[in-house]
């Protein structure tokens, strides 16, 4: 019964949907019935070109992520288990932490083109500071006791880093991906929105404008589904790859 | 540790002007430069018109969004019935990027600051409602049997025990929600607005005047900054009870 609560709401909400489409109180542009939407959906779905708008945003939503991943992780690790690259590094971070990067968007346009590649910049930007900052939280935290018996047993530093400190710190990271995996969905279509001729965010902006609600609203559902996905998988994947940790991964 | 954290700063700065000086491509501008650009803005009526169309939308909408997501989130963390029915949609929906409502929102409310404000509420919404609700959730249960023994109410109970040792939690919340009212505010602005920094960007970026361009990313970056060391000295006073950690 827990289990289905969510699907009793998101039930209901879908009826009231329907009940104002039903009461013709509203134009249909505003609340378009719910079939010309699931229509419009598997429309989508069939349609080459559209997923491959899908594909387009995806490509440049993980592509930055990948990258913010690799570097978030290594600068993280660093800053966490150096004393000297936290000092140096920390300003920079702790500094920008509460700067909106969206809003070097322009530049980036001038400086990497118009393509995807001020997106993935961009994309790389925003998403490296959830996965820096965590990371460095959990490198820090590491259990001194299970690093003094480590080298006490003879291991190389090396093997210590390999076999202590990562696993240690890694729940910490999947904490930091999952938050940064959202914001680099958020961010693709943020700027597909502002400026761009392909992906997600430009299809919604381009029915909304040609006034074609039903369509927006089945672009709008992928790119919910897309971030539901794109979470869930995360999810799975960290159950899998850190089964010993169960550390809630909402905040941090 | 202090020095060395200004002189980090202060090298970045000194590169760049000295990478400026070598010369670089016309859009990307000197921070000498700059500065002079900010300060000649400063003198400008138009300037203070942007940035207080901009606060004006993202400050109701973070205000809103945020102390929504933390009574819901205290309410939530405290009664199960609440949470069974609040919770699993708030986590469904958490990982969905809320911009794409913006157009939604547009077509409903009209394209003026209204749906901009609720667009900013509704995201930061979410980082307050699942850190108020962790923190009331963690509250140490001998703390509140204590308290029950002792002869407190419920509503006592809730308001001296539970919200205080959600507080830190809260404010971690409320610091990501800050950040987020500030970018949500600069996009919906940029893909479409009549005034505000984010429009004052996009007019910059489409006239090619760059220096608009870095005036208004100056101002939303010290904005963004000023703001939260604001709510870090908040967090110091209202928590002074509390070690300080990170």
């Amino acid at each position: 019964m827990r289990r289905l609560l969510p699907f009793v709401l998101i039930g209901a909400a879908l009826l009231a949907w329907e009940l104002v489409v039903r009461s013709g109180l509203w134009s249909p542009l505003l609340f378009p019935p719910l079939e010309k939407i699931l229509n419009e959906l598997i429309l989508f779905f069939s349609k080459s070109e559209s997923l491959m708008e899908a594909w387009v945003s995806l490509y440049r939503a993980l592509g930055g992520f990948a990258l913010a991943a690799v570097a978030g992780v290594a600068i993280g690790m660093l800053m966490g288990r150096s004393a000297f690259a936290a000092a140096l590094l920390d300003p920079l971070f702790s500094g920008t932490y509460a700067v909106p990067k969206i809003a070097l968007f322009p530049i980036f346009i001038f400086v990497f083109g118009i393509g995807s590649l001020s997106k993935v910049a961009l994309v790389f930007l925003e998403c490296i500071y959830p996965i820096v900052i965590v990371t460095c939280q959990g490198a820090r935290g590491v259990n001194r006791i299970l690093l003094w018996s480590a080298r006490n047993m003879g291991e190389s530093r090396l093997r210590t880093f390999g076999r202590v400190v990562i696993p240690a710190t890694a729940p910490y990271i999947f904490a930091g991906f999952r938050v940064a995996l959202p914001v680099a969905l958020i961010v693709v279509i943020i700027t597909e929105m502002i400026s761009s001729a392909d992906g997600l965010g430009y299809m919604v902006i381009y029915a909304l404008s040609s006034l074609k609600t039903d369509r927006m609203l089945a672009v709008v559902a992928v790119i919910a589904l897309l971030g539901l996905a794109l979470d869930r998988a995360l999810v799975l994947l960290r159950d899998r790859l850190v089964y010993w940790e169960k550390l809630e991964t909402y905040y941090v | 540790m202090r020095i060395l954290r200004f002189a980090v700063l202060l090298l970045v700065v000194l590169a760049w002007q000295l990478l400026w000086l070598r010369g670089l491509p016309e859009y990307v501008l000197g921070p000498v430069e700059i500065l002079q650009h900010f300060g000649a803005a400063l003198g400008e009526r138009e300037f203070y018109d942007h940035v207080g169309a901009s606060l004006m939308r993202s400050l109701p909408g973070f205000a809103i969004g945020t102390l929504l997501g933390i009574a819901l989130g205290l309410a939530a963390g405290v009664a199960r019935s609440f949470d069974q029915m609040l919770s699993p949609v708030v986590f469904l929906t958490y990982p969905v990027p809320k911009i794409v409502m913006l157009p939604l929102f547009m077509l409903w409310f009209g394209i003026g600051d209204f749906s901009k404000i609720l667009i900013i509420a509704l995201a930061c919404f979410y980082p307050t409602f699942i850190n108020a609700y962790y923190g009331a959730k963690a509250t140490p249960a001998i703390l509140v049997w204590s308290g029950l023994n002792m002869g407190a109410g419920r509503w006592r109970i809730f308001l001296r025990v539970v919200v205080p040792n959600a507080l830190p939690q809260i404010f971690a919340g409320i610091r990501v929600s800050m950040a987020l009212s500030f970018i949500v505010m600069f996009a919906t602005e940029m893909i479409n607005a009549r005034s505000g920094l984010g429009h004052m960007i996009r007019v910059a970026e489409n006239s090619l005047r760059f220096d608009l361009m870095y005036v208004s990313l100056l101002s939303i970056a010290i904005l963004g900054y000023a703001s939260d060391q604001l709510l870090r000295l908040g967090r110091e006073r209202v928590l002074a009870w509390q070690e300080q950690g990170a």
